[in-house]
């Protein structure tokens, strides 16, 4: 049965053992330049130095100035980021999705169903080989991005756990992929037929990803508040690659005057007309910034929930097709 | 008599609309039994329930006394081949024989090979390139391979031409008529397998209409001609068939549970293909005048 897999799909696991020599041959030389400039500018003692508590203030302008420069010159590698976001959603509609539908769109599935070894070893056997293979592709692709993206996201403000970011590298992409294949094989398994198969794949997949990421992935832990004075020469004190969830300012008895912004000024700096430090917004005396943020250190707890949630929903899912398999003639 | 496929009032639907209904059959051992009905009849239905491939919506089905759905251990024993023959169109016939016996703990690897030579297919060409009448060879013999107690060919031979078709029956007849398996095979055209069935189960939209060894069937049936009939019982006659008139004449194709003694009648012999077709006629037409608009 095995055999039988590596049969069938051995060519695709050269195209994609291919796709994945060509990606390296792009990404590996364009992360050696980023990380020579890295250490031209000196980043590297910044971030170690920005991570000690009371850092001076020019060290701060100093290596802030170092990471514009640094963002300056790759930020259109962003684009790039998000364009390789779509590799495990392409491993779900080119091995999931036509693992079945493949099968019942040929007929071959009433020879293959029909040999002694019945139809529910067959999908248990096909099905964990190539979640083998998904998982294997995706530790690798999650690896690779981790190294790749490690300046671009310690340049930024928002660190690992931005948006984007986040879903690149560590062990998500692990999730994300097996989530993937999982629910091609389960569309395969619902409308027998590939294009429609891959489309719903495409479809739903999207969508599990976003509302996961929007509206579950801020809550995985309560997050943090942060307040603090907006006349001062301090910025927040907040560590370096918080995620901000919410940000806005606050009047002393706690309503939101301005929503997603932040008020810093110098102390005993007025207005041209006299007024205190942000009366224009409606600000009373004594009112605060205020952040609501995840904390950069729950990286890899974030990283370990979302990639549990959707190991579990392609668990469920790869449960469900060989349910299905056994209802199709 | 052992019996290897045995329907009891076995039904499976499709949506509202019955594909099989209250079909009720036995299937003896070691015959040769074809399975004859229009396209849409059930037969492809029936054959599936038959290997488990389809869950029975009414009544049940046991072949070699077991429900063949969900019944791994029974797969055994059945060799199936689907109709229009699939198989892994770029995999070549070895490939193919080697494959089988990964899916299969009884199988015979031999009878394959020594079978696939002697047809003189290729080994090393993809079966996608073969052949329509090769191709339906290399399911035979992977069928075959399992060295199956019953073998279900779902229209094998229906998209051969005619020297194919007698070739791959021949074949057929050749390898299952030592070993004693029972075959059940089923067409639109009973003259393609009328040379090589003993049985013969009829089926017409989602009934059985007729099953039985073709010997009994071709005798217990007569034609009768005689002066126009009223539809009055007749002596000898258990069941009248088919009847078309004209205004004098009556042609009756009657089920017979007797000798036909009524001197008004002229009694004569038929076929297997006009007993068919008889049964084939009553009630294939349902009539679909409301669903097209037009008056009936």
């Amino acid at each position: 049965m095995i055999w039988l897999t590596w049969r069938q799909h051995r060519r695709q696991a050269l195209f994609t053992l291919l796709g994945f020599a060509a990606l390296a041959a792009l990404m590996v030389p364009i992360g050696l330049s980023m990380r020579n400039t890295w250490a031209d500018l000196g980043l590297a003692d910044c971030v170690r130095q920005l991570a000690a508590p009371n850092v001076a203030a020019t060290i701060r302008d100093t290596c802030d100035a170092g990471f514009h420069r640094f963002t300056n010159r790759y930020s259109s590698l962003n684009l790039v980021a998000v364009l390789l976001l779509t590799l495990p959603v392409l491993v779900g509609l080119f091995w999931g999705a036509p693992l079945v539908a493949r099968e019942v769109e040929q007929g071959t599935h009433r020879f293959v169903w029909t040999q002694g070894l019945g139809r529910t070893r067959w999908a248990v056997v096909k099905f964990g080989v190539v979640a083998a293979a998904a998982v294997l592709a995706a530790a690798g692709y999650g690896l690779g991005m981790s190294w790749w993206v490690e300046p671009l996201t310690q340049a930024a403000r928002e660190g690992r756990l931005g948006m984007i970011v986040f879903d690149l590298q560590g062990v998500v992409p692990i999730g994300y992929t097996l989530f993937a294949v999982a629910l091609g094989i389960v569309a395969g398994t619902v409308w027998k037929r590939m294009l429609p198969a891959m489309g719903v794949t495409l479809a739903a997949f999207i969508g599990v990803r976003a509302a996961v990421a929007i509206l579950a992935r801020p809550h995985y832990q309560p997050a943090r508040t942060l307040t603090f004075p907006i006349v001062g020469t301090d910025g927040p004190q907040a560590d370096r690659g918080g995620w901000i969830l919410a940000q806005g300012v606050r009047n002393p008895d706690g309503t939101l005057v301005a929503e997603d912004t932040r008020i810093q000024c110098p102390p005993g700096v007025t207005a041209p007309d006299g007024r205190p430090c942000g009366a224009e917004l409606g600000v009373e005396p004594g009112a605060y910034n205020w952040q609501l943020y995840q904390p950069a250190d729950r990286f890899w707890l974030f990283q370990g929930i979302e990639t549990g949630l959707f190991v579990a929903l392609a668990v469920l899912l790869l449960y469900l097709a060989v349910r299905r398999v056994r209802r199709i003639a | 008599m052992d019996v290897v496929v045995e329907a009891d009032r076995l039904g499976k639907r499709y949506g509202s609309a019955w594909a099989l209904r209250d079909c009720s059959l036995h299937l003896p051992a070691g015959r040769i039994a074809a399975l004859v009905g229009p396209n849409g009849a059930g037969k492809s239905t029936l054959l599936h329930l038959a290997v488990g491939l389809l869950k029975p919506d009414a009544g049940a089905v046991r072949v070699f006394g077991r429900s063949p759905y969900g019944d791994t251990e029974g797969l055994a024993d059945i060799g199936f081949v689907a109709q229009d023959t699939p198989l892994y169109r770029d995999f070549t016939a070895a490939e193919l024989v080697v494959a089988g016996g990964r899916l299969n703990r009884r199988w015979d690897a031999g009878l394959a090979r020594t079978r696939l030579a002697q047809l003189g297919i290729p080994p090393d060409r993809p079966v996608g390139k073969l052949s329509g009448g090769q191709r339906a060879q290399v399911a035979l013999a992977l069928a075959l391979a399992k060295r199956p107690r019953l073998l279900l060919l779902d229209e094998p031979v229906a998209s051969l031409d005619p020297l194919a078709r007698r070739e791959f029956l021949q074949s057929l007849m050749g390898s299952v008529a030592d070993a004693g398996t029972t075959v059940l095979l089923s067409s639109h055209l009973l003259a393609d397998l009328e040379r090589v069935c003993d049985y013969l189960i009829v089926l017409n939209a989602a009934q059985v209409q007729l099953a039985g060894a073709v010997d009994d069937l071709v005798e217990e049936h007569r034609q009768l001609i005689g002066a126009r009939h009223d539809g009055g019982p007749i002596g000898g006659v258990a069941a009248v068939v088919r009847a078309s008139h004209t205004d004098r004449q009556s042609t009756l194709l009657v089920r017979t549970d007797g000798p036909i003694t009524d001197p008004a009648w002229t009694v004569r012999e038929v076929g297997l293909e006009d007993v068919v077709l008889a049964y084939l006629a009553d009630g294939s037409t349902r009539t679909s005048h409301d669903e097209w608009g037009v008056p009936a």
